[in-house]
Order: structure tokens, then sequence, then C-alpha cells
């Protein structure tokens, strides 16, 4: 009889022995559930924290305020010039009256500073967003460089705003803490399969005697191995789905009680790249059982 | 059935456990291995099933080569051995009845067949109302009587029995050995290593006689022999 004719006959074996090793097999489908909980969490964490890294770099972008003197002939050209750039992904215009809605949008909450405004004292301006925020040193450079910029800005230190210091900054920042969570989560995976593999040798070595029997009364080895194997798959589904849960409960839970503290950080999670963890857990965690148990095993069908 | 041909055992270069050991058992035979703890009688056993190959010399088991046999071939072996020991080896988890099913199981025969052959074993050895019942819940003469069940329930050409009355009281003992009787009967061959002085001068079998690693005695009809 082998897994082709008859592999539920192995997959009740397991469960009947899940069942009848509860003490053992809990231990094992808890350990890999900490485990890959531990494992999940810190991929959610540094999800988000790219997330955010990503988005607060796409949100950098170079803004060029003009005077209100300035030609609108020559403010076409520059506009055009900037266009022609490589590094440029695109520029948006904001007319005065564009940046008063804004201003006025922003202040909807203290109408008093609106009323004792008179006119509109808003520059216009020009958005230059770039395809790679790297480079806004060098678009920077090339702006101050436009011959006929006296004409457009009143001062170049002053009306060309971009992130100057804290740029540079925060791009080695970025860079340091995605390579301490890659490392961290690395060694978090490692320390989980030693621990998960630990325990399932625990429980095999404790019904080595039971293996030697079956080998004894004529049975194959894979006949020995598949209940085994199954169970160590079943426990590692379990503990995948219970810290699937975990996992859940801390994205929706504890993600929202972050944005209720501090609502200007806007953290989100890519629901596809959530979807891909879940995944990623339950196989990882059957993975772990099934290799595991087939592993541990091969020391007892020796014989 | 059962040919050795000079074989000796020698574990990690120590004394050897056996030392040119010649046998011929055949078919239907019944006989006694008798011998002082230590002679070498467990390692014979081991030998015939394959937990052990010997360091020199030939075993063959119905025409099977056993010293050039894979090791993924050895549970084909094992089927056509039934086996018996002093401790039983009952799997503590399954019931006497999932136990015996169990060596049914592992050959692939049928639910059906399993459903009639598995009843039919126990109720001969005596143990007819109790399937559901765990090893750990018998007694040590019934938990002897399930292993004798699972020994033969596939009908294997060869039972080998370990000192399968070591643990059991004289009564008890007679009984597995009338078992023993009565599926040798069968036409089954039957090896049983023993300590039991009064049962071998009752039955007056086959006896052969190990001591320090050689076979010092083969009488048919024989006695135990021994004065301890």
């Amino acid at each position: 009889m082998d897994m082709a004719t008859r592999p539920f006959y192995f997959m009740r074996e397991a469960i009947e022995n899940m069942r009848k090793n509860f003490a053992m097999s809990s231990a094992a489908i808890s350990t890999t559930a900490l485990s890959l909980f531990l494992v999940g969490i810190f991929l959610l964490m540094f999800f988000v924290w790219s997330s955010f890294a990503v988005e607060t770099l796409s949100k950098l972008e170079v803004e060029v305020f003009l005077k209100d003197s300035a030609a609108p002939k020559q403010v076409q050209n520059f506009q055009n010039k900037i266009l022609s750039w490589n590094e440029v992904k695109t520029i948006k215009y904001v007319s005065k009256e564009e940046a008063l809605d804004i201003f006025k949008e922003k202040l909807k909450d203290n109408p008093g500073i609106l009323q004792a405004m008179t006119g509109n004292p808003l520059p216009s301006s020009i958005r230059i967003f770039l395809k790679d925020p790297h480079q806004t040193k060098t678009v920077v450079n090339k702006i101050n460089n436009y011959t006929g910029l006296n004409e457009l800005v009143e001062d170049p230190k002053v009306d060309i705003k971009y992130g100057a210091d804290y740029i540079e900054k925060l791009f080695s920042v970025i860079k340091m803490i995605g390579w301490m969570g890659l490392s961290a989560a690395a060694l978090l995976c490692f320390a989980s399969i030693i621990l998960v593999s630990n325990t399932i040798r625990l429980n095999i070595f404790a019904r080595r005697k039971e293996v030697a029997i079956m080998r004894l009364v004529g049975a194959s080895k894979w006949f020995v191995r598949w209940p085994f194997l199954f169970e160590g798959m079943f426990q590692g589904l379990i503990g995948s789905l219970v810290a699937i849960g975990l996992v859940y409960f801390v994205k929706v839970w504890a993600l929202r009680k972050v944005v209720e503290t501090i609502p200007f950080l806007n953290l989100s999670i890519n629901e596809a790249l959530f979807l891909r963890l879940i995944l990623g857990m339950v196989l990882g965690g059957v993975l772990i059982g099934a290799t595991g148990s087939v592993i541990a095993l091969r020391r007892f069908l020796k014989v | 059935m059962i040919k050795i041909k000079n074989v000796t055992m020698i574990y990690n270069g120590g004394k050897p456990a056996l030392e040119d050991i010649n046998l011929q058992v055949d078919r239907g035979d019944f006989l006694f291995l008798v011998g002082p703890s230590g002679s070498g009688k467990s390692t014979l056993i081991k030998l015939l099933i394959r937990e052990l190959v010997p360091t020199k010399g030939e075993i063959y088991i119905a025409g099977r080569d056993l010293v050039h046999m894979r090791l993924r071939k050895v549970h084909l072996l094992r089927r056509d051995i039934g086996c018996v020991f002093q401790d039983f080896k009952l799997l503590p988890n399954k019931t006497i009845y999932e136990n015996v099913a169990f060596a049914l199981e592992v050959i692939g025969k049928s639910e059906r067949a399993i459903k009639i052959q598995v009843p039919e074993a126990l109720k001969l050895v005596g143990l007819g109302g109790k399937f559901d019942r765990y090893p750990g819940e018998l007694s040590g003469g019934e938990q002897q009587r399930v292993s004798l069940a699972r020994a033969f329930v596939n009908r294997p050409p060869l039972l080998l029995a370990d000192e399968p009355t070591g643990n059991l009281d004289p009564s008890i003992s007679m009984e597995i050995m009338s078992l023993l009787d009565r599926i040798n009967k069968t036409g089954t061959t039957v090896l049983m290593a023993t300590h039991d002085r009064e049962m071998v001068n009752n039955l007056r079998k086959r006896v052969i006689a190990l001591e320090h690693g050689k076979l010092v005695r083969d009488q048919a009809r024989g006695v135990y022999g021994y004065g301890d």
C-alpha cells in the first residue's frame, strides 16, 4: 500500500496520532505559531516602514515660486525647459488662485485668518516631480543655472524649495533601516526553523520505539514516513493559521491605534503584499513541519 | 527455511557475540534456542530479522540472501517473519484491534480482509471481547497474546519468538506455548529462544544451545540441559 492508492489512510493516521499525542502536537503547533507570528509581525512592520519610506520619497518635490511680475511667455519657456530634462517626471503649474484655494482648504477650520487676509498674497509656482528623488540636487542645480532665472524668481535661495539637507539623511536612514530589517528578519526565520525542527525532533524521539515496531512488522520506510509527514504538515498549517490570525489582529487593531495617536503619519499596508505575507506564512509553516519531520525521522528509520 | 553458514557476529571490535554458527532449519520445524544470558540468542534473532548484518558468513531465509539485502527491501523480508518479544512491542497508541490490523495494513491488505482476519486472530488467542482496549490496560499475558495474534495474522512462513514467556507466570506461559504449538501445526516454522527449563523438557522438541557465542548442541527431541 502506498501513497497513490490510499492517501487518506495516511492522513487519518496523522490526525489520529496528533489526537493521541495531544501534548506533543500542541507543543509543536504553538512553537510554530509563535515563531511565525514573530516573523510575520516583523515583516509587517517592515512593510509598513518601507511603504512609508516609498510614500515619503515620492512626495519629495522641487517647488519654484514665481514673481508676480514674471511674464507668462517666460514662465512658459521655463516650464518647457524643465520638462525637457531627463530627471523630471512631470510638472504642475499652480496659479495664484489655485494656491489661494489650497491655502483656504488647509485653513478651513480657522476662518479668522482668512477674513484678516486682503487680496491674494500668495505667489504662483511650478511644482516639479522627479523620476528619482535621489536626483533632487541635480535638478536644483540646473534650475539655478537657468539663464533667465532672475526675471522669474525673486531670490533663488528662498524661492526654490526642496528638502535640502534632510533628503540626504533620509536616504541613508531609509537604507540602513532596510538592511537592518532584512538581516533581522533572516535571523528570526533561521531561529524559527531551528526552534520548530527541535520540537518536532523531540516529538519523534519520544516515538522512536513506535517507529522501530512499525519497521519490525514489515512497514516500508515510506509507510512509516507518510503519517509523520502529514502530521508535520498539519501542525505547520494549524500553527501558521493561528499566527496569521494573530498577525491580522495586530494589523487591524494596533495599526489603527497608531494612526489614531499620530494622525499625520500616513501608515498603510498594501493589501496584495499582506496577502503574500499570509501565503508565505502558510507555505513556510507547512514546509518547516514537513521537512522537520522527515529529517528528524531519518535516524530512526535506519532499522 | 533458515540456512545459516559460518556466521560470525562481532560488535564494534569486541569479542564475538556469535562465532562460526552453522544451522539448518526445515519448513515446519519447531525448535528451542537455549543458553545462558549473553550467549548470543538475541543476537541470532536480530540477525534473522536483519536488524543486524553478520560480520562474516551467510544467512538465507526462504531463499532470501540477508547479507546482501538492500535496506529498502528489508520490510519485505519482515512480512514473511512473525515476531514475538519478551517486551511485546505493541504500539501504545493503538487499540489491540488496531495493533493487529496494522500488520495487515502494512502489507496492503484490503479493509474488508482486515475486518475478517483480525477478529479471527484475536479470537484464536482468546481475546475476542477486548478489541477496543489499549495495550496498557491489559495484563502481560494478554499483551503477549495480542503480539502473537499480530505475528501470525498474515500467516507468515516463519515465526520468531525471543523469550516470549520471560515475563509471564508459568500457567500463562503454558497457554502461550500451546498457542505457538498450534501455529506450528498449521505449517509455520517456529524458532523460540527461551529460559524456561520446564517447558523445553516437557515438550521434547528440537533444541539448539548457545554458549559464549558458539553453537554447542543441536539435538532432536532435546532437553534444556543446564543446571541453573
